[in-house]
């Protein structure tokens, strides 16, 4: 950026646009013209009175005004009353007319000196066809008038010799003649008449009576005299011919005169006499002496040439252009024969017929010294001469720089037209054939354009589009980061690579990446269909997840192993001992196994956690008082070094959440903040009510506006820098040293906090210790208190007929045991087709319990041909892994219940008792 | 105008001028008394250039045929002197030499005659009084009449191949009023003109102690 640029830049926004604009539109095309030396403005036509928007660094110099003096002003600043107004007309209508116009105009500059413009008007058109700009280079051709100017002296410098001559002329006829002399070359005497004594500044009398000849270099100028004696003394040897122009000093005064002498012989050929005339030509010399600078200065060579002559009279300048030898006068064809064969001769009209009146053109030479090729022009005029002749008198000058810089200008010119044409004909191309999608947002947010990838990739037309809001389109979940986005780009920031699902017409989403940019008071947007991408990156995913899957399966192999090692070794020592008959340690290897079948137990339902498919237990729940029921077991986690402080808001609603899984929460996270004060520190675990809005819960997928408990379990350890912070609900994240966590501990709470339809925080710095908020929703009502009925023993039955399904033998096998040892009447089943004609016939039936992953007919869809035949039969579902049971509303019909897998046999038989009971009452 | 200006300054111009003007002068006396006619001859200024120099000259300045009466001379320095005109006016000049008392036929048959004595005079006068005036004595050949462009006008003997200098001199022919303009060159080498040199400075010496 010159300087000029960024002085505009700096005072005027809209040359700032109009700037940018041209550099759109022209490219480095503009930027080459702006530094080629050539005066450029350019003026906005659409702005009131076509004010200038931008001149270069050249047209500083060459108007003398500063772009910040010109920047805003209409072009006419540059004329005054001088300039021609019919010019001005003709520029006006050129414009208006053909949009381009080149004109010479009288141009001022800054300190008033007048100049003549070359003016070559262009006008950038937009894409509508409406004047944009209006491009103008400006040359000084004061050269050419300037040359007009050489003429007209010329003209005036020869009427005014002419004039000098006749004055000449009537004077010497007044005197007589001009002033005489006479010298004796016998005697050695000089006699001189008054005029030349006056000339010569001599005596009067003394030059009438005879003076020494010496008299004759007496006055004459010391330049000259040596030149003058040895003239004179050619003559005084016998050269007939006597012609000197010298000066004389008079009085101080020095005068040109003027010598016109003959010799006279004697019969003998010798030298008697030497006489002539003397005249003061200092006017004369006075005039040629500025012609001859004016010429010189100029680069202007003259010429004079009468029709029928074979010569013209020629100036020494005149030469020089051609690359003559010096001449005074020169064959008509060898000046013509310079001139480049296609361009008219210099010298025309030698038969004597040519038109009268002033004559210009311009002409090619090969100079005959160097054979370099020049533009010249001639500039005369031709007028009668005699009778029936025609003189020509005229100057000629080089405008090779003229002409190249023309050249240079017209191409440049023509090229800029086209290369402005070929780039909006790119950017259409661009905008027409891209299959990316490209649009436009104006200022009130709404789209201005779209381009046809719209049609090809979402099915829209730019007509369905223009006038709707931008972001009407964008998925609801993707909304509120597109508009965040849209705020980006209101604030003049690009916004690149973000991807949001755009809604086809089909209905179908796709997933487009975008970027834009804010650009003036338009939003440009490019957007790129991602979809596939996004779906490799789902697959991407899932193989990862498979991975894991894997790296989890055979873990849990491997833990499973041991149980059943522990399980099946106990079962199998038991059985020893009795075929030995040797009961006394049986319990020994029973408990053994019992231990290891509840510690897998103990693990499916983590896993199940953390697959968020457990079978949650939620109720009321009293948080303070669980919290503290903990107090004993998490002093004994923690140790000594880490002192505890539980601190409970007395008037805490009660929470709605599994009490297990909150137990081993809370307990898992005092684990971990033990773990992160390794020199001890302070344990802080907290509750309190709290109100959270939309906007807290931003992150959540479940939890919804509304009253929680917040239960906070705070550390003074190391807490975790920002890039552990993002990850620490990753599963199989750990940070602990391999083989001593395993990843699944914030994770499990994560997925247990999700499906409570709660919410966790979590907040740390490196080294400010780290606070973690479990926010579990509001139970409104009281606590009921349940009664804990764990240590009554089963009800035994009085033989009421229970059908059960089940198409595990060994399961099956258990069920229908422990009916038996209650009291129960048990039917035994494996499966649908078994079970439905006994559920058809009139069998009596009081409670039907089924697994629900069977074989053929499921046992939800068994349950429904059951209720058909009978309505209100009780139905108990056993399950292991139920998809349905994580959410036992929506599976369970009244009347129906649920049992996980494993199960003791005593719980087993305390459900199989209730709903009995509660049958019968 | 390097060469010229080595070769020559101003003053040994003007000098070289004035006695070429002495005889020139001499030689229209003698076509005077030849032709019964008034005849005058001047020496307006003198060129030093190089041959290729004079071929130029030529060439720009007349741009058809030449006619030229050449005579050698050898002294104290030798070349070769031109008489040169214009085709077209050297039947002019045989016209106004011979008073135009012959027919057109006699005189193209006496073109060469008229032109060579014509040449002689001028040239022989020029010289003589050159050498006259210098003081040194100069022979001369016999006059030659040849046709043609510079280049070979202006084509020395073979043995002076130094890359001689020409003095070229306009001549004006002033004879009964009408004027013929022609050209007189010397052609000489350089120590010839080393020598044309020497013995124009004592006749500027003598001019200059004389007044």
């Amino acid at each position: 950026m010159t300087e000029a640029d960024a002085a505009i830049r700096h005072q005027d926004p809209e040359a700032d646009r109009a700037l940018d604009a041209l550099h759109a539109l022209a490219g480095p095309l503009f930027d080459a013209l702006v530094k080629s030396g050539v005066a450029v403005t350019v003026t906005d036509p659409r702005r009131d009175d076509d004010p200038i928007v931008y001149v270069n660094a050249a047209f500083e110099s060459l108007t003398g005004y500063s772009a910040r003096e010109a920047v805003g002003r209409n072009c006419r600043f540059l004329q005054d009353a001088a300039t021609d107004r019919e010019m001005v007309a003709f520029i006006a209508e050129g414009l208006r007319r053909d949009g381009a116009v080149t004109a010479d105009i009288l141009n001022r500059r800054r300190d008033g000196a007048p100049f003549w413009n070359r003016l070559n008007i262009t006008t950038l058109r937009d894409a509508d066809g409406a004047p944009a700009y209006r491009f103008a280079t400006q040359a000084d051709v004061t050269g050419e008038y300037t040359d007009e100017v050489v003429v007209e002296q010329l003209r005036v410098s020869r009427q005014r010799l002419a004039e000098a001559q006749e004055r000449l002329r009537v004077a010497q006829a007044i005197a007589g003649a001009a002033g005489a002399w006479e010298w004796d070359i016998a005697a050695g005497t000089l006699v001189a008449d008054v005029r030349f004594a006056n000339l010569y500044g001599l005596d009067p009398v003394e030059a009438a009576q005879g003076l020494p000849t010496s008299a004759f270099f007496a006055p004459v100028h010391a330049d000259d005299r040596l030149r003058l004696k040895i003239a004179v003394a050619g003559a005084l040897n016998g050269a007939e011919v006597f012609t000197r122009d010298y000066r004389v000093v008079r009085n101080g005064v020095v005068h040109w005169v003027s010598a016109r002498g003959r010799t006279y012989l004697d019969d003998n050929d010798n030298p008697v006499r030497f006489s002539g005339v003397l005249a003061d030509i200092t006017d004369q010399k006075r005039v040629e002496e500025q012609l001859l600078v004016a010429q010189t200065a100029g680069g202007v060579g003259s010429f004079e040439y009468l029709s029928g002559y074979g010569t013209a009279d020629v100036s020494e300048q005149f030469c020089q252009l051609l690359g003559l030898r010096p001449a005074t006068s020169l064959p008509v064809r060898t000046i013509n024969a310079v001139v480049h064969p296609d361009d008219p001769p210099i010298i025309q009209g030698r038969d004597g017929q040519h038109v009268f009146g002033p004559a210009f053109h311009e002409f090619r030479i090969r100079r005959a010294d160097t054979g370099e090729e020049r533009w010249l022009a001639s500039r005369g005029e031709y007028r009668p001469h005699g009778t029936g002749g025609v003189s020509f008198i005229g100057v000629i000058y080089d405008i090779t720089s003229t002409k190249r810089s023309e050249e240079q200008l017209r191409v440049l010119t023509e090229t800029l037209e086209v290369r402005v044409a070929a780039r909006t004909q790119e950017r259409d191309r661009v905008w027409n054939l891209s299959r990316d999608l490209l649009h436009v947002i104006g200022p009130d947010g709404l789209y201005r354009a779209a381009n046809p990838a719209w049609r090809t990739l979402l099915g829209y037309d730019e007509a369905d589009l223009v006038g709707k809001p931008a972001g009407s389109l964008v998925h609801p979940d993707d909304h509120q980061a597109a508009m965040e986005r849209f705020t980006v780009l209101s604030r003049g920031e690009a916004i690149g690579d973000f991807d949001c699902r755009m809604l086809a017409k089909d209905g179908t989403y796709l997933w487009v990446n975008w970027t834009a940019m804010p650009e003036g008071d338009a939003i440009y947007g490019i957007g790129r269909d991602v979809t596939q991408r996004k779906a490799l990156e789902d697959q991407l995913r899932q193989s990862q997840k498979m991975e894991a899957v894997g790296q989890l399966t055979g873990g849990l192999a491997h833990d499973f192993n041991n149980m059943l090692t522990g399980i099946l070794g106990g079962i199998d020592m038991v059985r020893r001992r009795i075929a030995e008959g040797r009961m006394g340690d049986v319990d020994r290897f029973l408990d053994a196994a019992m231990q290891s079948g509840q510690r897998a137990a103990a693990l499916t339902h983590r896993l199940l956690a953390f697959s968020r498919r457990q079978t949650l237990d939620s109720r009321a729940l009293d948080v303070g008082a669980l919290t503290a029921s903990m107090e004993d077991l998490l002093r004994r986690t923690l140790g000594e070094q880490v002192s505890l402080r539980i601190d409970i808001a007395p008037d805490l609603w009660p929470a709605v959440a599994d009490d297990n899984q909150l137990e081993s929460a809370i307990l898992n996270l005092g684990i971990n903040a033990r773990d992160a004060m390794p020199d001890g520190g302070e344990l802080i675990i907290a509750a309190r009510n709290v109100h959270l809005t939309d906007r807290e819960l931003a992150d959540s997928d479940h939890a919804e506006a509304g009253d929680y408990v917040a239960i906070s379990v705070t550390d003074t350890g190391t807490g975790m820098p920002p890039e552990v912070l993002q990850k620490v609900f990753d599963p199989f994240y750990t940070t602990k040293p391999l083989g001593q966590g395993t990843g699944l501990g914030l994770s499990m709470i994560y997925g247990f906090i999700q499906q409570s339809r709660g919410h966790v925080v979590i907040d740390s710095a490196e080294g400010e210790g780290t606070t973690i908020q479990l926010f579990l929703p509001r139970h409104q009502g009281a606590v009921e208190a349940v009664a804990s009925i764990d240590d009554e023993f089963a009800p035994v039955g009085a033989g009421e007929t229970v059908l059960v399904i089940e198409d595990d033998a060994a399961v099956r096998l258990l069920v229908m045991q422990v009916l038996e040892e209650l009291g129960y009447q048990g039917i035994e089943t494996a499966d649908g087709r078994q079970a439905v004609p006994i559920l058809e016939s009139s069998r009596h039936i009081d409670l039907l319990i089924s697994d629900v992953g069977l074989p053929g007919l499921n046992g939800r869809q068994l349950a429904e041909i059951a209720r058909e035949r009978r309505p209100g039969l009780p139905i108990l579902f056993m399950t292991g892994y139920a998809k349905q049971a994580a959410d036992q509303a929506a599976f369970l019909e009244g009347g129906m219940e649920i049992i996980g897998k494993p199960f003791a046999i005593e719980q087993l038989g305390r459900r199989i008792g209730e709903i009995l009971r509660r049958e019968t009452s | 105008m390097t060469t010229q200006s080595i070769l020559l300054d101003d003053l040994e111009r003007d000098a070289l001028t004035e006695l070429v003007n002495i005889g020139v002068s001499r030689a229209a006396a003698n076509l005077r008394k030849m032709v019964g006619e008034q005849v005058l001859l001047s020496v307006p200024a003198v060129e030093v250039v190089t041959r290729e120099g004079a071929t130029t000259l030529i060439r720009e300045r007349e741009s058809g045929e030449l006619v030229a009466v050449r005579q050698d001379f050898a002294g104290v320095f030798s070349g070769r002197a031109l008489l040169i005109f214009p085709q077209s006016n050297s039947m002019a000049l045989v016209h106004a030499v011979t008073g135009g008392a012959l027919s057109v036929a006699d005189a193209a048959d006496m073109e060469d005659e008229a032109l060579a004595e014509t040449g002689n005079v001028v040239l022989n006068s020029c010289l003589a009084t050159m050498a006259n005036m210098l003081q040194r004595p100069l022979t001369m050949s016999l006059p030659e009449v040849i046709r043609g462009d510079g280049s070979k006008l202006f084509h020395l003997s073979p043995e002076s191949s130094d890359g001689g200098v020409v003095l070229f001199l306009y001549i004006n022919f002033a004879i009964n009023d009408r004027d013929i303009r022609g050209y007189i060159a010397m052609l000489m080498d350089l120590p010839s003109l080393h020598a044309l040199k020497g013995l124009i400075a004592d006749f500027i010496e003598r001019v200059v102690g004389d007044a």
